[in-house]
């Protein structure tokens, strides 16, 4: 008796759990139908710009397209989730990737959508500026939109500059003398990390001291050994054997370390506005912006651009909804919206931005007062950043000799593109 | 008498018929097995094949992997980064060895057989039932540069202490510590059912023969602990050779890497790197290693049990 009651309490569990596995998610939109509502499955991992996509649903509405966000917090787990849907029939309809050789992958495999078309209408209606669309393109043709754009520049803690007589620094020598100052009455002048941008100093300095090198690291002309990159690897050793720059073991949250004034100055994407937002840092008040200026001071002015990309999964189920939404992202409508909500920048001239430090900074670079350089992570070879990623973190944690580091590095290279051919 | 036969149920004595109920018995307790083993099968086994496949291939994700022969395996031990990875790897087997298995006799010597001695366990105890990575993020918290054990040890004078997570090999050592905190209780637990389990009398007789404390424990107990010891050794052993979560959420193997094991290379190739075939071959030499280790200390250990 009693063990009949037990099987067929089993039995029921096994088959109600079964029954939940079975229903799942339905992810990948409803209907499906051009005239009514749909809901695009859009993955990200982003997670932590939930808030900023559900409140452009509210913009989005109006023609009847919504996002289903989900979010991974860990990009590692996102990629291989974004390449393993693709071995399956739940091709995702919207995601976000990056620019560079990754989404040159998936273009070579034919994953994305190509989206040409957008970007000739987009470039007609003066909703991109010039040079936005190199890096969506690949064999002349144009793939994603851009989700966002961030410029890297240094943001400064305005209470200790008022309070140790720092004036914003225009030149390098200004920006090395107040740092100087800075370490001298007990401040940290600068933060970096050793982990995710461990190499964002490595670009500022070598994209200000010879930006034609910098260019050429991207496409193999140049070498890990010549004698500007050691130069700007000196420099930056003798930057941190100076004490210039916090502990990488901090691991607090760098904009925490910002707005304490912890550290006077923090180096990073325009996206930083919105983590400082985040925590109640005033922009103007608390903080400020200015750009880094160049090594060597004849190079003229380099402003690094990062842009991720916005892209439809080739063959999706709401494919021609998802390109639909793709254009919309680029209009000032939806521009006006998404600046409004992240605080940040917005890739489409015609958009004002509310902060006015990151006005500023909009204005100079529209100005044509700098010369735009990509990313170091995106604009270089895969495994030279993946190798770059581990050198790159042992010299701010330790600043050994970079010899050997950069030995390294262009053997990696080198290996990457005679494989090229 | 006749009560009891009557209760007794009718046996068939014929010799064919005591063949046909175990047949039946076979069978039947196939088809019950059958359902397991075929999930075990299709989530460990085929897994396992398509790895092997995997690390003779060329693959990065996307489209098919492309057959490439021991060229992986090769490349594989031709990487430095794969010798040090090796070496924190043996780091952690030998410091799992010593600190968490020792400390756990240490406490269950200790505790046994005072009052409360349930008590005195518990404290030990309570860590492992977190996870490995809320265990990292408790110990990053104390061990970063300005964190909980540089601020106490500023308290008392230190003010310049070494950089716990930046360093290596302490980087290593500290989060071995960190994974002796969370497992030293339930190797304590373990040795305690050990010496719960050795018979009173021999131990009574070496007392009388005069033996006690150190003798005692060299002579008596532990040789007798020896089934439990094996448990606790062997599970170590494969603990510390598959160590992830603590490390990932401590150093994430850097900085560099500097403190990165076999388990953390195998996935960083893999889902960083993009590079399979180079994560499944070292899945592969990592589960040949593993499987090697507690083959040749069980068979060891158990042949050891039957001269006994």
């Amino acid at each position: 008796m009693n063990r009949t009651r037990l099987l067929a309490g089993t039995a029921v569990a096994a088959l109600a759990l079964g029954l939940t596995a079975c229903s799942g998610d339905a992810e990948g939109g409803s209907g499906g139908e051009d005239d009514g509502d749909v809901t695009l499955g859009f993955y990200t991992d982003k997670a932590a710009w939930e808030p900023s996509f559900e409140a452009m649903n509210e913009a989005s509405s109006a023609d009847g397209t919504t996002l289903d966000f989900t979010g991974y917090a860990d990009a590692t787990a996102y990629d291989s989730f974004i390449k393993q849907s693709f071995r399956t029939r739940q091709v995702p309809d919207l995601f976000t990737w990056h620019t560079g050789a990754q989404l040159g992958e998936l273009v070579e495999q034919g994953l994305v959508a190509e989206t040409t078309d957008l970007w000739t209408q987009a470039e007609a209606d003066g909703l991109v500026p010039d040079g936005l669309k190199d890096n969506y393109t690949y064999d002349g043709k144009q793939y994603c939109v851009p989700l966002n754009v961030a410029y890297w520049a240094m943001y400064y803690n305005k209470k200790v500059f008022e309070e140790h007589g720092i004036e914003v620094p225009e030149t390098f020598e200004d920006l090395m003398a107040a740092a100087e100052k800075l370490k001298a009455e007990g401040v940290t002048p600068f933060h970096q990390m050793n982990i995710i941008f461990e190499f964002v100093w490595f670009q500022a300095l070598l994209a200000g001291r010879a930006p034609e090198v910098y260019q050429g690291l991207q496409t193999g002309e140049a070498s890990y050994l010549d004698p500007e990159v050691v130069e700007v690897m000196n420099q930056w050793r003798q930057m941190i054997q100076d004490g210039y720059f916090i502990d990488p073991g901090v691991s607090t949250d760098p904009q925490t370390l910002l707005s304490t004034g912890e550290v006077a100055m923090a180096y990073f994407g325009t996206f930083f506005t919105g983590q400082l937002t985040d925590i109640d840092a005033v922009s103007g008040e608390d903080y400020g912006i200015f750009p880094v200026p160049s090594m060597d001071p004849g190079a003229g002015g380099q402003m690094i651009l990062e842009t991720g990309p916005l892209c439809v999964g080739a063959g999706a189920e709401n494919e021609e909804r998802a390109l639909e939404y793709s254009a919309w992202w680029m209009t000032d409508d939806a521009q006006t919206a998404w600046t409004a909500e992240r605080g940040d920048v917005s890739f489409n001239p015609d958009v004002t931005v509310e902060d006015p430090e990151l006005q500023k900074l909009v204005d100079a670079v529209s100005a044509d007062e700098f010369t735009i350089q990509q990313r170091y992570l995106e604009a270089n070879p895969l495994p030279v950043y993946t190798l770059s990623t581990e050198i790159f973190g042992d010299f701010v944690t330790n600043a050994p000799e970079p010899t050997e580091g950069l030995e390294r590095l262009q053997a990696e290279a080198e290996t990457y593109w005679s494989e090229q051919g | 008498m006749s009560t009891l036969t009557a209760r007794r149920a009718p046996v068939d004595t014929t010799p064919g018929a005591r063949r046909r109920p175990r047949h039946t018995y076979l069978w039947s307790a196939r088809g019950f097995a059958l359902p397991a083993l075929g999930v075990v099968a299709l989530l460990l086994y085929l897994p396992f094949v398509w790895t092997g496949y995997l690390s003779f291939t060329e693959f990065n994700g996307l489209g098919d992997p492309e057959w490439v022969g021991l060229a992986k395996y090769q490349e594989m031990f031709a990487d430095a980064g794969f010798l040090n990875s090796l070496r924190n790897t043996l780091y952690w087997v030998v410091g799992t060895l010593v600190l968490p298995v020792g400390l756990g006799l240490l406490i269950a010597v200790l505790t046994y057989g005072i009052a409360g001695s349930f008590w005195y366990r518990l404290p030990f105890l309570l860590p492992y039932a977190i996870s490995g990575v809320a265990v990292g993020v408790i110990w990053t918290f104390i061990l970063q540069t300005g964190g909980a054990l540089d601020e106490a040890l500023a308290l008392v004078g230190i003010v310049d202490p070494p950089r716990w997570l930046l360093d290596s090999p302490l980087n290593t050592v500290v989060m071995i510590g960190a994974a002796t905190w969370q497992g030293a209780g339930v190797n304590a637990l373990l040795f305690t059912i050990g010496l719960q389990s050795i018979p009173k009398e021999p131990l009574e007789a070496a007392r009388l023969d005069g033996a006690s404390g150190w003798t005692m424990f060299r002579t008596m107990t532990w040789p007798m602990l020896t089934p439990l010891t094996t448990v606790v050794v062997g599970l170590s052993i494969v603990g510390s050779l598959k160590q992830f979560d603590v490390i990932w959420a401590m150093t994430k193997g850097g900085p560099g890497v500097s403190s990165e094991t076999l388990a953390l290379t195998m996935y960083k190739e893999t889902f960083v790197s993009n590079d399979y075939g180079l994560g499944a071959a070292i899945a592969i030499f990592l589960t040949v290693i593993t499987v090697a280790a507690s083959v040749l200390y069980l068979r060891r250990q158990l042949s050891g049990a039957k001269e006994l």
